[in-house]
């Protein structure tokens, strides 16, 4: 009997342990979260936040977007990763996973991952990065991304080539509004860049079944980056 | 172009309508592809590169009199491919196949592949989309 009891309790620490979006956001806070781990992929692609032009761009920042070419200077000619925000246009599958302390995304296009912290403030003095520094917390159902800390070396849209700055600042608001179709509306501060916020959404359906695949970009890549 | 895909009007064929984007690749196709024009063309295989970011076909086709025109077509990721059917040895040298995509805009024999029709009749899509994905504007400038 003893012994069948020691059973069943291991037994749900494993289930704990393995079922992280049932536990809190970490040891201070226990409690529920939603699940948006799965594989997700883009349900409608946009090619471009400003199809027709538009954007509320500084001089500067107009400049360079009218010197965006999709045959020269896309980053994604060398491989280099998206970067946020424009990883999350990308219409190739990502998962996300959930632990106690953090969210990551596995984005297959050109393997790059992101990692969301649940646990702490953007440090200071950040490193400019691609994908920058993300932390997040939970609204309800509402997974609220906050990152910063970027490069100046992306895109934000797909193929619209929006230039940004490294003031670029994302907040980004995540739910699973029913079990197959998550919703990332996101809010692009940068005043360097633009003269107010632009906004987007994108809408992903789930996957089930699909798994993460290899992508390594630079086999057999017949493009040509002539950026700097 | 156009006048080089007639004279090879038993085996090549361009058609000439406005296509819905259908299309997708890891760079910006709108700039190497004409996704206004559709291609199709049929020939006898002489490569395929199962890789990443895309994978490749290449075909040789043959007019009326013999001449052969080399083409190569511009396919999806491995991962997509996969996931619309293709292993690394669906096709190989020699099998005959149908290629429908967008032609590129330099007027050279490429295009990017849409979907292909293999020897066994199957029809496979061949982008890095799920067939019927909606796809929005382009930048227009």
């Amino acid at each position: 009997m003893w012994n069948r009891l020691i059973s069943i309790v291991a037994a749900v620490a494993a289930m704990l342990a393995v079922v992280p979006a049932t536990r809190g956001q970490d040891a201070a806070k226990p409690g529920p979260v939603p699940d948006i781990s799965g594989v997700w992929l883009v349900a409608k692609v946009q090619p471009a936040l400003f199809p027709k032009g538009g954007a509320p761009l500084q001089p500067w920042a107009e400049a360079k977007f009218k010197a965006a070419d999709l045959k020269t200077n896309d980053p994604n000619l060398a491989c280099l990763p998206e970067g946020v925000p424009r990883t999350m246009f990308v219409p190739l599958p990502m998962e996300i996973f959930q632990v106690p302390t953090r969210v990551v995304i596995i984005h297959e296009g050109v393997q790059v991952f992101r990692q969301i912290y649940m646990n702490r403030q953007h440090p200071k003095d950040l490193d400019p990065t691609y994908s920058g520094d993300s932390i997040g917390k939970w609204e309800g159902d509402t997974l609220v991304v906050d990152t910063i800390g970027f490069n100046d070396k992306t895109w934000v849209d797909m193929d619209g080539g929006l230039p940004h700055s490294d003031a670029m600042h994302v907040i980004e608001r995540i739910r699973r509004v029913d079990h197959d179709t998550l919703v990332d509306e996101m809010t692009i501060e940068d005043p360097k860049a633009y003269t107010k916020p632009i906004t987007a959404q994108q809408v992903y359906k789930l996957k089930p079944g699909w798994e993460i695949q290899e992508y390594v970009c630079e086999e057999n890549n017949k493009y040509t980056y002539q950026g700097k | 172009m156009r006048n080089q895909l007639l004279t090879f009007p038993a085996t090549a064929v361009l058609l000439l309508f406005a296509l819905e984007g259908s299309t997708y690749a890891h760079h910006g196709i709108n700039a190497w592809f004409d996704m206004t024009r559709s291609a199709t063309v049929k020939g006898t295989v002489t490569g395929f590169d199962w890789t990443n970011p895309h994978s490749y076909v290449y075909i040789d086709v043959k007019d009326e009199k013999g001449a052969i025109q080399k083409w190569s077509a511009e396919m999806g990721s491995v991962g997509m491919l996969a996931r619309h059917g293709w292993r690394r040895d669906t096709i190989k040298a020699g099998d005959e196949i149908t290629l429908i995509g967008n032609p590129a805009k330099d007027g050279k024999s490429s295009m990017i592949l849409d979907k292909a029709v293999l020897t066994d009749g199957r029809e496979l899509p061949a982008s890095d989309l799920v067939p019927g994905t909606p796809v929005g504007p382009p930048r227009e400038n």
